[in-house]
C-alpha cells in the first residue's frame, strides 16, 4: 500500500509545485481591466467619463485626453488633482488610483449618441508600465429633462470571480 | 511521509492535488504567468531587424552565438529606466566573454538618443515604436507591459522571459549558468 501511494505522490506533488513556482512574476491584468473605462450620459448636452482603476494601479494625470465625436467638446474637461507622486526622472508627477470621473461637457444638445474617447496612460506597483491605451464607448444622450442613461463599460466588466 | 497513515496521505495528498488544480486552474484563465519560454520564440526573435537611432537596420540574427538578453523598454517607462543602469554594468562586464544586450525601445528616436546619451547607453538601442508591443506580445509578453525581457542561451533558444524589472543576482546568476552551457 506504502508503495502505490509513493508512486501515486509524485504527479501530484509536481502538479503541486509547477504553478506555485510559474506564479513567482508578477500577477498582472490586461491594461482594459487595470484601468476600466465606462461612460454614462447624465443630461443632453454632458457626458461623465470613468475610470475604475483597479487596486496596485495607477494613471498619469498629464496623459488623459478625451475626445467626442461628432460632437465637439464645450470646454477643456476638468481633471481633478491627482496625488503627487515624486519621480526619480520626471520629477513630481500627479496620479490617479481608484475611482476617477471626469465630467465632458458637449456642444449645444447633439441629441442620438455621442462617442467617447479616452487615451490614458499607467503602470502597476508591481513594477510595470503599459503603452497609452485608446479606449471607445459610444452612449444615447437622453432629451432635455430625461433620465441620465446606464453606465456604457468599453471592456465589458467580469461577473464574477471565477471567469 | 512513512510515519503518516495511509488513510492522512490520501487525505493530504487529496488536498494537495485539488489545490494544485485550483491554482494550476486560476493561474491558466487569469494570466500568463504560468507559460514558459516558447522556444521557437527565439527564431522568431533572432529573425527580428528594426532600426537603430541613426536609422540604420539591425538585424537581431548578427548576436546569434552570443547568450543574448533582449530588453522591451520605453522612455516613458520608469521602471524600466530604473533597471537600465544595471544592463550597462553588465554588458561592461560580461561583454568581452560573449554577453550582448540589446534593448528594443517602444518609442520614438529622438528620446531614445537622449536616453541613451544621458544614460551611457554601451549596448545596441533598436527602435521599434508602439508596434514593437505587438512583438512582444507574440514572444510570451501576455498584457503588454514593459519592461519585458527576453533571455537566449548561445544556441538561440529562449531561456527565460521576465515581464517587470529582472533581479540584478537573478540576471548574474543566468548568464553565469548560460555561459558555463555549450553553446
Amino acid at each position: 500500500m506504502m508503495h502505490l501511494l509513493r508512486a501515486w505522490a509524485w504527479p501530484w506533488a509536481l502538479a503541486a509545485i509547477v504553478p506555485l513556482a510559474a506564479a513567482q512574476q508578477p500577477k498582472l491584468l490586461e491594461p482594459e481591466r487595470a484601468f476600466a473605462f465606462s461612460v454614462q450620459a447624465v443630461d443632453e448636452n454632458t457626458v461623465e467619463a470613468r475610470f475604475a482603476i483597479a487596486n496596485g494601479y495607477y494613471l498619469y494625470r498629464e496623459k488623459l485626453k478625451f475626445a467626442v465625436e461628432p460632437v465637439a467638446l464645450a470646454a477643456t474637461p476638468v481633471l481633478p488633482p491627482g496625488k503627487m507622486k515624486h519621480d526619480e526622472f520626471f520629477g513630481d508627477v500627479e496620479t490617479y488610483r481608484g475611482a476617477l470621473a471626469i465630467r465632458l461637457p458637449l456642444q449645444g444638445s447633439p441629441g442620438g449618441s455621442v462617442t467617447v474617447k479616452a487615451e490614458s496612460q499607467g503602470c502597476a506597483d508591481a513594477g510595470v508600465c503599459y503603452p497609452p491605451q485608446l479606449q471607445k464607448v459610444t452612449v444615447a444622450l437622453p432629451p432635455r429633462g430625461g433620465r441620465p442613461g446606464e453606465p456604457v463599460y468599453a471592456t465589458p466588466p467580469r461577473k464574477s470571480w471565477f471567469n | 511521509m512513512s510515519r503518516l497513515s495511509p488513510r492522512s496521505t490520501w487525505i493530504a495528498l487529496t488536498l494537495a492535488g485539488l489545490l494544485a488544480l485550483g491554482t494550476g486552474w486560476y493561474f491558466g484563465r487569469h494570466g500568463e504567468a504560468g507559460k514558459g519560454p516558447d522556444p521557437a520564440g527565439g527564431k522568431t526573435l533572432l529573425g527580428v531587424t528594426l532600426p537603430d537611432v541613426d536609422g540604420k537596420q539591425q538585424a537581431l540574427g548578427q548576436w546569434k552565438g552570443k547568450v543574448l538578453i533582449v530588453n522591451f523598454w520605453a522612455t516613458w517607462c520608469v521602471p524600466c529606466r530604473e533597471e537600465m543602469p544595471e544592463f550597462v554594468k553588465l554588458q561592461k562586464e560580461f561583454g568581452d566573454r560573449g554577453v550582448q544586450f540589446v534593448g528594443i525601445a517602444v518609442d520614438d528616436p529622438a528620446k531614445v538618443r537622449q536616453f541613451a546619451a544621458e544614460l551611457g547607453l554601451n549596448y545596441p538601442a533598436l527602435v521599434g515604436g508602439y508596434g514593437a508591443i505587438e512583438l512582444s506580445k507574440s514572444l510570451g509578453n501576455g498584457v503588454g507591459a514593459l519592461p519585458y525581457t527576453l533571455i537566449l542561451d548561445r544556441s538561440g533558444s529562449i531561456s527565460r522571459t521576465q515581464l517587470g524589472p529582472l533581479k540584478t543576482s537573478d540576471l548574474r546568476d543566468i548568464i553565469g549558468q548560460l555561459l558555463a552551457k555549450p553553446g
